[in-house]
């Protein structure tokens, strides 16, 4: 990829992370929670942005828009499940695990569970979890920083990774706390400012871009007899679309830094109601995205014609950007789109880091190694183990084994397939036991394996069991064990049992 | 915190179940599990029925029939389903989850608020 030093984005991109480092050193006195800004509660809605704001990343600003302008109808299959999966979670989790009042997955699954070896295999889970999701994001922040800087893609990506790190130390030294709502408010406006210009340029309906791209996909359609987006099934079988489609579901219900989010609402009501406003918010994104993959589409059928698979994958992940570029809007603008790309990298990343370093330095150091260290030792190891966990998602980026959606997809199999069962059960049936979730926890990590190993050496295997949407079959297989070894081994002990009818189920 | 009588757990000496999705106990906790049932319905129907009424419809494997070629607001009817009104569908059901929720908790709440004065 040849690209030319850009210096309008380069310049916002600094002003950007700045006024998130500003912004964050002035909030840091209040003390506030992610839900306060300016020392009150912002409720429903302010919670709502934390969670959408939390939730989008580079798959969310790059993957659907790179996916749907490869594969058409597939990627409304991850639309479908980054949101469904929170219509799960909140019927189904929400309200009791915000009454069980334990702050991190590990910690849950101790206490539900009283097992180390839960816990651990938990707190191994959540930095694999951490791994998988940040190589996808490592692979966007390359691909704009290449785009932004001129730069060849492994260059960029140790430049990206290099910021990473130093605004992650940077922020942290100086106790600048996040401000989500900001991020979201940044975030969304330089997803659909773009989109706007681009549908107004291109002569389609710009006030709601998202609403009005519908005559772009059908003028593409009639192009190319519909193999591009109109035929449902012309890129994969139904049943392939429905495998993903529930695997990103239950895995969104089971991640742990979405799962996180439950713990530090005031109060049940508030956790409910803001799920509302995060869909929504959310929903923002997922509605225009498709519409960037068809824009771009659209630009290339009325200039050279559509372009082959094998020249439309390398640029795939950067189709919203490249959209805009084609569209012909201002060069600042097209350089909005790889900012609010690289914010959403960034904060996911940054977030997925401190998570995964919390479960090395927390879950397994002090509360399975040394629980005799110090604070000062545990921030000792944290400080490593992100500084290792950011070496070892660097290495893997380098070779990216998909696009960014589907890297992103596999570690949503994997909390599918292990802590969406574990959690389930857990919460909704108080016979399940320590080594239910242990056999269930080793089930899922194997059955998710398979998947990878399948999708790499076993294609017949692999369309069953796709490394992207293993647990359509996996999670139901691990709730099977679950229950099976529950039953064939004692109950769990009574305070536990009682613990869940009278507190945690509770009105 | 304790119980009321309508819904108290038998004691769990024969490791009976208390807190089963499929056999809730009586009171808020069956009240509940419909409210989830029903919601989950929703939302499984809501997606999965409508891919499989797709695939039922379809003239070809690609998908084509009726649901792709009829039109709404610009775009092909099954694209705008999953692709626009899905998402509206999930608020939708979030909302109603949260109303009948809050309904069905405050008056398990006056319930025992009533049994605890007696």
């Amino acid at each position: 990829m040849s690209e030319s030093f850009k210096l309008a984005p380069v310049l916002m991109l600094l002003t950007v992370l700045g006024l998130f480092l500003l912004v964050g050193l002035a909030s840091r006195t209040r003390k506030g929670e992610y839900y306060l800004v300016s020392g009150r509660s912002i409720g429903r809605m302010g919670i709502g942005a934390a969670i959408a704001s939390n939730w989008m990343s580079a798959a969310s600003f790059l993957g659907i828009a790179g996916i749907f302008y490869l594969q058409g109808y597939l990627a409304l299959a991850y639309v479908i499940g980054w949101t469904g999966g929170y219509v799960l979670l909140l019927i189904l989790l929400a309200r009791q695990i915000r009454r069980f009042g334990k702050y991190t997955a590990p910690e849950f699954v101790e206490a539900r569970y009283e097992s180390h070896l839960a816990r651990f295999l938990s707190a191994l889970i959540t930095i694999f979890i951490t791994l998988i999701y940040c190589v996808a994001q490592y692979k966007g922040i390359g691909l704009v920083f290449a785009w932004i800087f001129g730069l060849d893609y492994i260059p960029a990506l140790f430049f990206g990774c290099a910021v990473v790190v130093s605004y992650l130390v940077l922020s942290g030294s100086l106790g600048a706390s996040r401000n989500p709502q900001l991020q979201y408010g940044l975030i969304i406006v330089c997803f659909l400012l773009p989109l706007m210009a681009i549908a107004g340029k291109l002569g389609f309906f710009w006030p709601l871009p998202q609403f009005g791209y519908g005559r772009a996909l059908q003028e593409i359609a009639a192009a190319d007899g519909g193999s591009l987006f109109a035929s449902p099934w012309a890129n994969a079988t139904p049943y392939q679309w429905a495998a993903l489609c529930f695997t990103l579901m239950v895995g969104t219900a089971g991640l742990p830094h979405v799962l996180s989010r439950f713990y530090t609402v005031p109060n049940v009501r508030d956790a409910r109601w803001s799920v509302v406003w995060g869909i929504f918010f959310i929903g923002l994104l997922y509605w225009s995205a498709p519409a960037y993959g068809t824009f771009a589409r659209w630009c290339e059928m009325n200039g050279g014609g559509f372009a082959a698979t094998a020249e439309a994958a390398p640029i795939a992940d950067l189709v919203a950007i490249k959209a805009a570029e084609w569209a012909g809007i201002p060069d600042w603008l097209v350089g909005v789109v790889a900012v609010g790309a690289i914010m959403a990298a960034f904060s996911t990343v940054t977030g997925l880091l401190i998570t995964g370093a919390g479960a090395v330095s927390y879950d397994i150091y002090y509360r399975l190694l040394n629980p005799k260290a110090t604070e000062r030792q545990r921030m000792k190891v944290a400080k490593g183990a992100t500084l290792v966990l950011a070496l070892i998602v660097l290495a893997a980026a380098m070779k990216p084994p998909g696009m960014i959606a589907e890297i992103t997809a596999i570690a949503f199999a994997l909390a599918g397939n292990t802590l969406f069962p574990v959690f389930l059960l857990g919460i909704w049936w108080d016979r399940t036991n320590r080594q239910g979730a242990v056999a269930g926890m080793l089930t899922g990590i194997a059955i998710t394996l398979a998947g990878v190993g399948a999708s790499l050496w076993w294609p017949e295997l692999a369309f069953w069991l796709p490394a992207t949407a293993s647990a359509f079959i996996g999670a139901p297989l691990v709730l099977l064990v679950m229950v099976i070894v529950s039953l064939a081994t004692a109950p769990p002990p009574e305070h536990l049992r009682r613990f869940l009818a009278d507190d945690v189920h509770q009105p | 915190m304790t119980d009321t009588k309508a819904s108290s757990p038998p004691p769990s000496s024969e490791g009976a179940p208390r807190i089963n999705l499929f056999r809730p106990r009586s009171g808020f906790a069956r009240k509940e599990v419909l409210l989830i049932w029903a919601m989950l319905a929703g939302w499984g129907g809501g997606i999965y029925g409508f891919q499989a009424l797709l695939v039922l419809l379809q003239r070809q494997s690609d998908g084509a029939g009726p649901l792709t070629e009829t039109g709404l607001f610009g775009f092909p009817l099954h694209y705008w389903y999953t692709g626009q009104f899905l998402i509206v569908w999930f608020i939708v059901l979030c909302i109603l989850f949260n109303l009948l929720a809050d309904r069905i908790m405050v008056a398990a709440r006056r319930q025992k608020q009533r049994g605890e004065e007696q």
